[in-house]
């Protein structure tokens, strides 16, 4: 089947099975590499994409269920102000997490941030255990995420006033 | 590019009679154990692998015929029309009373006079302390990429070790060390599960290339891993200790035993670990070590962080606590009487160098988490519980101490040398060649100021050549905090070297610093000697958690970790870096156990494996002991997992008033029974 979605904010097109993943389909046919395509069967979360504004792990998305949507990776997300704003508030807390689940861990916060400006610790804790690694150190994710927060507020206040 | 894939064996021990391959189309190829032009073994310090097994398997999964060729979908369809053929023997896999033939390697020390103090001892007490095996979940996936660069072969895969893929990949080509160039991909966080087995997938890879002269790639599904690959060695300890009318501990009798699966990897380093630390935190004057590597018919398994250590030192620290609990005495003020100290006798019979601070760690732990007032209450709580009708959920807090030996040598690797080499260039930047693998940014750092703090230079100024078998010198295995215990040293040693030549002779200068292990064990009959490690890092852990009062299952409520790491280069990633362990130590104690069904890891293995998750990890406070400028660097990593798990044990023990002598903690299955009515 032909498969037409937008992908990182560009109009893209392949051919795919309606079966195909969408983990594959987005490291095959499109090269991004930043979607790790490992468990296959959602545990680890390493593969989160935005589907039409939503976190998913990509390995659990049929290729039939991306026509007309709109994916965001992590390669999209990097050209945004709330990536700044997120790898900002990371680095200021000495989060780092490895590079193998760093960009599931940013979409995953970032979702959250849409939804609550000014997260508590836990629920920081409990959107960002979709993604399972060994790297994870809790307390500097949750001040990264409500760093993150801050500088994301602040941004959205000057940009309002401007 | 060609694709290789793994047929399996499907038994788990027996004699391999055929294996029946379909007709394979133009471009695929089988590659069987006859087919090796070299060697059909892997060798790792002391123990050997076959890369595929020719007579016999010995464990359900093990490789037994590799199929290449193009498309992976095809692949998999040949693959699964391969008809291997065992003539099936029963699996061993008892192994906590094992059969004489089981026994890959046996330890055994005496230090003082065991006998006579036993004779002489006021009381005897005897446990036995079990821990299960654990998968290492690390984030990146198995695999190995073999292609031909002009005379040489390349193989890329994510190791602790990249001249170990180099050799066994060269020894099973049969070709020259010089043809083979080995470039290590990022890794994640590895626990130790990354140190050997990629020089299988390597081989595989390389094999497959070799004889079909294109590319190869190899890749593991993650259940094809969780299934098939090496994991944490089960292990059974059980002590026996004798104590005298005050209750000081006179006399300690172990016998160790642990579960290394088929062909038993690493045996010698895990049990001689075990053996090492098996009084933990404590100093007792008579000891007896008996250790047992055994092997059974389970896939390969073998190191995790901790190697070893960890096994005893969750038996002997629980022990402590639970002689303290017999004795009704604060834990605390037990142990302060048995620490080791400067001068205590080790099991090889020297005397330790340095000073513990071990006393100083139990002090900050005590007003840091409010240990003494919490264990005091709880513990009357407990002794009040059968008179007292609660639904509340029973809670307790418990203590634990260890040592992580720094640059411990793997004593297979004694004999061998090891160097790091630094170049300043003409414009003052410094190249540090090693092929040492910094798990995360924060070793980076450490081996950057440290150069540039010696050589006056900037720390932007530092780079690291990348990691090639052809362009950096052996470094050795990354592991056991050698990476700060012995690498950082060897940067330090070789960039004092330039400082003392750098205005002497022009620019460039190059410096090359080697480590050869000191005094490493040697185990002789039924003693030991030698000074097997660097330095000695100290670290105390408290667990506060509270169990559900139906299903006694646990909810950690605070971790508090205190740490003499010597100088700390860096705060923040020492954090870290003891939080992600304290954090996967818990995961021992509450949920992670490897499934193994009659030997077999079952299908739905990784789905069922459970784990900590974020939500669900409690706070861990963190602190360390004062440090000066002039301090050593020392390993911390590890700690955790020395002493986390035996803390949690004194905690659950208290909370439930059952002995918690087993990992993870089971104390949630007196209502398995109950599932089915």
């Amino acid at each position: 089947m032909k498969l037409d979605f937008i992908l990182n904010g560009e109009d893209v097109s392949c051919q795919a099975e309606a079966g195909d993943r969408l983990s594959e389909i987005l490291r095959d046919r499109f090269s991004l590499l930043g979607v790790k395509s490992d468990c296959r069967s959602g545990h680890c979360g390493l593969c989160l994409v935005s589907l039409n504004g939503r976190t998913v792990p990509a390995c659990l998305v049929p290729a039939f269920r991306v026509r007309g949507s709109e994916v965001i990776t992590i390669e999209g997300f990097e050209q945004t102000d709330e990536y700044s704003d997120l790898r900002e508030g990371f680095r200021k807390s000495g989060a780092e997490p490895c590079e193998f689940c760093r960009g599931a861990l940013l979409l995953a916060a970032a979702s959250l941030l849409e939804e609550r400006p000014r997260p508590e610790a836990q629920e920081i804790l409990e959107r960002l255990s979709t993604v399972f690694c060994r790297c994870h150190d809790p307390a500097a994710l949750v001040r990264g995420v409500q760093t993150a927060a801050e500088l994301r507020a602040r941004r959205m206040y000057f940009r309002a006033h401007r | 590019m060609i694709h290789v894939t793994t047929v399996r064996s499907p038994a788990c021990r027996g004699v391999l009679e055929s294996i029946e391959a379909p007709h394979l189309p133009r471009g695929y190829r089988a590659i069987y154990a006859e087919d090796i032009p070299g060697e059909n073994r892997l060798a790792i310090l002391g123990s050997e692998i076959p890369i595929l097994a020719r007579d016999r398997v010995a464990y359900a999964g093990e490789p037994v015929l590799l199929l290449a060729g193009p498309d992976p979908g095809r692949l998999a369809e040949l693959r699964d029309a391969v008809r291997v053929v065992v003539r099936e023997e029963d699996p061993v896999l008892e192994w906590e009373s094992f059969d004489p033939d089981q026994v890959v390697l046996r330890r055994s020390a005496d230090s003082g006079d065991p006998d006579e103090a036993f004779a002489a001892a006021a009381s005897v007490l005897e446990a036995r302390y079990r821990t299960e095996s654990q998968d290492h979940l690390y984030p990146e996936p198995q695999g190995a990429l073999a292609v031909f660069d002009y005379d040489k072969l390349v193989v890329k895969c994510a190791t602790q070790w990249p001249f170990h893929v180099r050799d066994c990949v060269r020894s099973v080509l049969g070709v020259k060390p010089q043809e083979i160039l080995v470039l290590p991909t990022p890794l994640g966080i590895p626990m130790d599960g990354r140190l050997w087995y990629p020089s299988v997938l390597a081989c595989h890879a390389a094999l497959a290339a070799y004889l079909c002269r294109k590319p190869a790639r190899i890749l593991l599904s993650r259940d094809e891993d969780f299934r098939f690959t090496p994991k944490k060695a089960r292990s059974s300890v059980t002590l026996r200790a004798g104590l005298d009318a005050e209750g000081g501990l006179t006399v300690l009798e172990a016998r160790i035993v642990l579960n290394t699966g088929a062909y038993a990897p690493l045996a010698a380093e895990l049990l001689e670990q075990a053996c090492l630390q098996v009084t933990g935190s404590l100093s007792v004057p008579n000891l007896r070590v008996h250790g047992y590597a055994v092997r059974t018919n389970t896939p390969p398994l073998g190191a995790f962080s901790g190697m070893g250590a960890a096994h005893s030192a969750f038996a002997a620290e629980s022990l402590a606590s639970r002689i303290a609990r017999e004795r009704e005495e604060d834990p605390l003020e037990w142990r302060s009487r048995h620490f080791l100290r400067k001068g205590s006798v080790l099991i090889t019979g020297e005397r330790l160098r340095e000073k513990t601070s071990f006393e100083e760690i139990g002090r900050m732990l005590r007003a840091s988490s409010d240990f003494a007032r919490k264990h005091g209450s709880y513990e009357l709580i407990r002794k009040r519980r059968s008179a007292i009708r609660s639904e509340e959920s029973p809670r307790g807090i418990g203590i634990a101490f260890g040592y992580q030996a720094n640059g411990a040598a793997f004593a297979a690797l004694a004999a061998d040398s090891f160097s790091v080499e630094s170049t300043l260039n003409k414009d003052l930047s410094l190249a540090i060649s090693t092929s040492a693998i910094a798990g995360d940014e924060g070793i980076r750092a450490i081996w950057r100021s440290t150069a540039a703090g010696i050589l006056g230079i900037p720390a932007g100024k530092v780079y690291f050549p990348a990691v090639s078998t052809a362009a950096v010198p052996d470094s050795g295995p990354s592991v056991l905090s050698r990476n700060v215990a012995v690498i950082n040293r060897l940067i330090e040693r070789s960039c004092v070297a330039i400082r003392g030549r750098r205005f002497r002779s022009p620019l460039p200068i190059s410096s090359r610093a080697v480590h050869r292990a000191r005094n490493p064990l040697r185990w002789e009959g039924d003693v030991v000697r030698g000074y097997p490690f660097e330095s000695l890092s100290c670290c105390g852990a408290v667990v506060e958690l509270e169990l559900n009062p139906w299903s006694l299952e646990p909810r950690v409520l605070g971790v508090w970790i205190c740490v003499d790491g010597g100088r700390i280069a860096s705060e923040r990633f020492a954090r870290s870096a003891l939080s992600t362990s304290a954090i996967a130590a818990l995961g021992q104690c509450i949920r992670e156990r490897l499934p193994l069904e009659g030997g077999r890891v079952p299908e739905d293995g990784y789905r069922e494996y459970g784990v900590l998750s974020l939500a669900e990890t409690p706070p861990v406070a963190i602190e360390f002991l004062p440090w000066d400028d002039g301090d050593p660097l020392k390993g911390i990593g590890e700690l955790p997992f020395l002493c986390v798990p035996a803390a949690f044990s004194a905690a659950a023990a208290q909370a439930s008033d059952l002995n918690a002598d087993r990992l993870p903690f089971e104390g949630g299955e007196p209502l398995a029974g109950m599932d089915g009515l």
